[in-house]
């Protein structure tokens, strides 16, 4: 891979020649039944989203043409290549779908980037000219090897909100000094592994939605929540901060591995007073088994992709208050971990 | 304790939840409950929204045990839940909680049994005295359930507990007989119990027209006389009355379709802005509205409301029954199956502006939408000879698709390409799927989850049904005491002839949806 100069007015040439050989393409099919003036291929953009990937990821495309028929998006995808030459390349393609049933296509732009490390520093002014005027900018760092990249802070200081995944990460503290970092000013900062505990927390809420489930989160004492794997997840203390947030009181938190899963995850929660207690715990995979007092139920934890999890945070763009005072409560967590007797 | 007060609570991620309570319906072997009301509350537990210990008592005259009544509604879920896949632990869960008591409504003893279930259910399903009655029964018996529900003094809630009743429409058959339905609930219920359903108001569309109005600035300074010429509504069927003959000729059009759906939809579209989207302020506007329809005269009636039936046709190589040929349905029926109205209202916003409104069965295809018909351009320099492509292409038009296709098109002029200067029309479209791409929740849903969790604000109130009843009532007056020359339409048409010259008299045209 060589490195080309690339320029904003250069990409959305070419975007306006795509946009154009679209239309053609289109003007060859059936007229669009509607009214006169009904175009064969619709433009949908309701945000800029980049994508930072590793070289060697194969599945992002497959989640970004999901998304986008959730969240149309002016879709760019910057692979941050191995190799230590500097290198830039850019592309455009559309990602279009036909609804089921309609005679209209339906399209998002995408610009794919490539950058190597070294080069990524002349990446940023490049974005800031491909943004969507006047609509939000997410950005996406899906690479695993990305976090904790100086050289991405200017693609990240572009964005609205940056989307991180603390799922699989160990050391924990890094990552949230982190994330703390770059919630800076406007910018919101969200984490796939927060995301991934909406279920956990709505399961727990329900169990306490009545005068009696009232009267039990009065007199919880003791948090304890279960994990798999080989080191804490994130989503652990998360649940763990967010308990004691809800509750506005130092509950005592125990945080307990109960075996080996090849990712590491919460697979309980126990909330005990003295006279009952409250669990919700992962039975299989995707079933769970929720206990309050004398009452037993099952529901399902549905399996989420990584594209329904985008979806879900995509749809809050504004503050997220809950999760801000949990990255806040984190860090007061840890030390407790690290100071406890092993 | 309120759900506002769980602790756990999360309002910017978490869905609205429904507090431990229980379901009453009447008439739970009839057609609503499996179709809709099962298949809502299946989908709604799928969700998570559900309490634990939540429970349905259903109750109609035949003879049933839980465990057939059980069997009978997970059919229903099979057969008629859309875009959610089947869990079975999660429709046991739900089924436990399902029970069938069978009873004669007329008879009291049919409500102390439904009573000593429903206390039974309190104390093993903890769901706090908390119960929402549903009529999904024929109208005729809801008079005889309100009745039963006061004597058993099921309508009090204890300390801390709540009751509520959803009504099903039709609320009467005319005013009077709504009124007279009006004025025996009352008498067990307080109007802040009581819930009366108009399930257009609770699809996704419809509501998006709040949205669309008052989340944006750039419209609501045109949503008045000195920019919109007139406004259209149309709810068009491509099917017949499918075996519902009977019912539907005491019914037909205008009582079906626009005295209840079609004036909800207007005054959705016309209201003045609330103060706060709260049930008291957003009904508050929409009973204003239907309040300043203009009645009509009977002389006022001839010019401005036309009765349709659709008559045998062949469609598509098909043999299409006339509505008198349909079975059931009397020879000599004069039941409209399309009715049209110019309805206008006396206010200053809208002042001038006909709000045309029509609806029938048989039509060219299945739509409904609302078709806002701004004012031409004061003046086109774009004459050419004699030819003027401004004219030609017709003012600004704004469609509010309610479906399918549920979506906001914007038509406006734009030059065509090239030398010269020739303009066409063109659409900026939202398409409310395809830009969401998730799915959206049937009315059911969302009105079942609204009356669990005590919001009436996409509910009717009592002024407001009193009011649309009023406006339709000169209508159906001038229309009983006139022979009409039916069938009028063909099947497959867009209504008869009569409905076109109702526009052409004010020099406007239905649009082809």
């Amino acid at each position: 891979m060589g490195t080309t100069a690339i320029s904003p007015s250069r990409i959305l040439k070419d975007l306006d020649a795509l946009w154009l050989s679209l239309g053609e393409e289109q003007q060859h099919e059936p007229p669009v039944s509607g009214a006169p003036g009904a175009s064969p291929v619709l433009r949908a953009c309701a945000m800029t989203l980049i994508a930072v990937v590793d070289t060697d990821d194969v599945t992002v495309g497959e989640t970004l043409a999901m998304l986008v028929r959730s969240h149309p998006s002016r879709l760019i995808v910057l692979t941050v290549t191995s190799g230590d030459a500097p290198s830039l390349q850019a592309g455009v393609t559309a990602q279009c779908w036909m609804p089921f049933g309609k005679r209209q296509q339906i399209c998002c732009e995408q610009i794919s980037m490539s950058a190597s490390r070294v080069s990524l520093q002349e990446i940023p002014p490049v974005i800031r000219g491909l943004i969507v005027p006047d609509l939000p900018v997410a950005c996406w760092l899906r690479g695993r090897n990305l976090i904790q990249t100086p050289e991405l802070d200017g693609v990240i200081g572009l964005a609205d909100k940056l989307i991180v995944d603390s799922g699989g990460v160990a050391d924990l503290s890094a990552q949230i000094g982190y994330i703390s970092t770059h919630e800076a000013g406007a910018r919101r900062v969200c984490d796939l592994a927060w995301t991934r505990l909406t279920r956990w927390r709505e399961a727990i809420a329900q169990l306490f939605d009545d005068a009696v489930g009232a009267e039990r989160a009065r007199r919880l004492e003791r948090i304890r929540i279960e994990y798999q794997g080989a080191h804490v997840p994130m989503s652990a203390y998360y649940l763990a901060a967010w308990l004691r947030h809800s509750l506005a009181r130092s509950l005592k938190v125990e945080i307990v591995r109960v075996g080996d899963f090849e990712r590491a995850r919460v697979c309980s929660v126990h909330l005990a007073e003295q006279a009952t207690d409250v669990s919700i715990t992962v039975t299989t995979d995707r079933d769970v088994q929720l206990h309050a007092g004398a009452r037993d139920a099952h529901t399902v934890f549905p399996r989420l992709s990584e594209y329904e999890l985008l979806r879900e945070e995509l749809s809050v763009l504004g503050p997220d208050s809950v999760y801000e005072s949990v990255i806040a409560a984190v860090p007061a967590l840890l030390a407790e971990s690290e100071a406890a007797p092993s | 304790m309120t759900p506002s007060s769980n602790p756990f609570r999360d309002a910017t991620r978490f869905e609205r939840r429904v507090r431990p309570c229980a379901l009453v319906i009447f008439g739970a072997n009839g057609d609503l409950t499996k179709r809709k009301l099962i298949p809502a509350l299946y989908r709604l537990a799928y969700e998570h929204r559900l309490p634990p210990g939540f429970a349905v008592v259903g109750n109609s005259r035949t003879e049933m045990t839980h465990e057939q009544f059980r069997d009978k509604m997970r059919e229903a879920v099979l057969e008629f839940t859309e875009e959610t896949p089947f869990e079975e632990k999660i429709w046991n869960d739900l089924a436990t909680g399902l029970y069938y008591d069978s009873g004669d409504l007329k008879d009291a003893g049919c409500y102390t049994r439904i009573k000593a279930r429903l206390q039974e259910i309190e104390h093993s399903r903890q769901t706090g005295g908390n119960i929402l009655f549903y009529l999904s029964t024929q109208p005729s018996h809801y008079r005889a359930v309100i009745h039963g529900l006061g004597v058993a003094n099921l309508a009090k809630p204890g300390n801390g507990a709540w009751r509520r009743i959803v009504v099903e429409k039709p609320f009467g058959h005319d005013l009077a007989s709504a009124r007279e339905l009006d004025d025996a609930i009352p008498r067990v219920f307080n109007e802040e119990q009581v819930y009366r359903i108009d399930h257009y108001l609770g699809k996704e569309t419809v509501q998006n027209i709040l949205a669309f109005r008052f989340g944006n600035s750039i419209f609501e300074p045109l949503w008045n006389r000195n920019y919109i010429s007139s406004v259209q509504i149309t709810a068009a069927e491509s099917i017949g009355v499918e075996g519902r003959g009977a019912y539907y000729q005491e019914a037909g059009a205008l009582r079906d379709m626009i005295q209840n759906h079609l004036l909800q939809i207007m005054a959705t579209v016309a209201m003045e802005p609330p103060a706060a989207f709260e049930a008291q302020t957003v009904r508050d506007e929409r009973a204003k509205l239907l309040r300043s329809i203009r009645p009509f005269t009977h002389d006022e009636v001839r010019l401005n409301a036309v009765a349709g039936q659709y008559g045998p046709c062949r469609v598509g190589g098909q043999a299409l029954a006339g509505f008198r040929e349909e079975s059931g349905v009397n020879p000599e029926a004069q039941t409209d199956t399309y009715a049209a109205v110019t309805f206008t209202v006396d206010n200053w916003r809208w002042a001038g502006v006909p709000f045309y409104i029509r609806s029938g069965k048989r039509m060219t295809k299945r739509v409904t939408d609302i078709a806002i018909r701004f004012h031409s351009a004061p003046h086109s320099p774009f004459q050419t000879g004699n030819h003027d492509s401004a004219s030609w292409a017709g003012p600004n038009l704004l469609v509010l698709r309610v479906q399918p296709e549920e979506g906001i098109t914007l038509r406006f002029l734009s030059k065509l390409p090239g030398s010269g200067m020739k303009l066409r029309p063109v659409e900026m479209d939202f398409k409310y799927g395809s830009s969401f791409g998730m799915r959206s929740p049937a009315a059911y849903e969302t009105l079942l989850v609204d009356a669990l969790t005590g919001d009436a604000t996409l509910y009717t109130r009592r002024d407001m049904v009193e009011a649309s009843w009023e406006a339709v009532h000169p209508i159906m007056e001038v229309w009983q005491n006139t022979k009409k020359e039916f069938p009028n339409y063909e099947a497959g048409s867009w209504g008869p002839k009569a409905s076109d010259e109702m526009l052409g008299r004010r020099g406007h045209s239905w649009r082809v949806p």
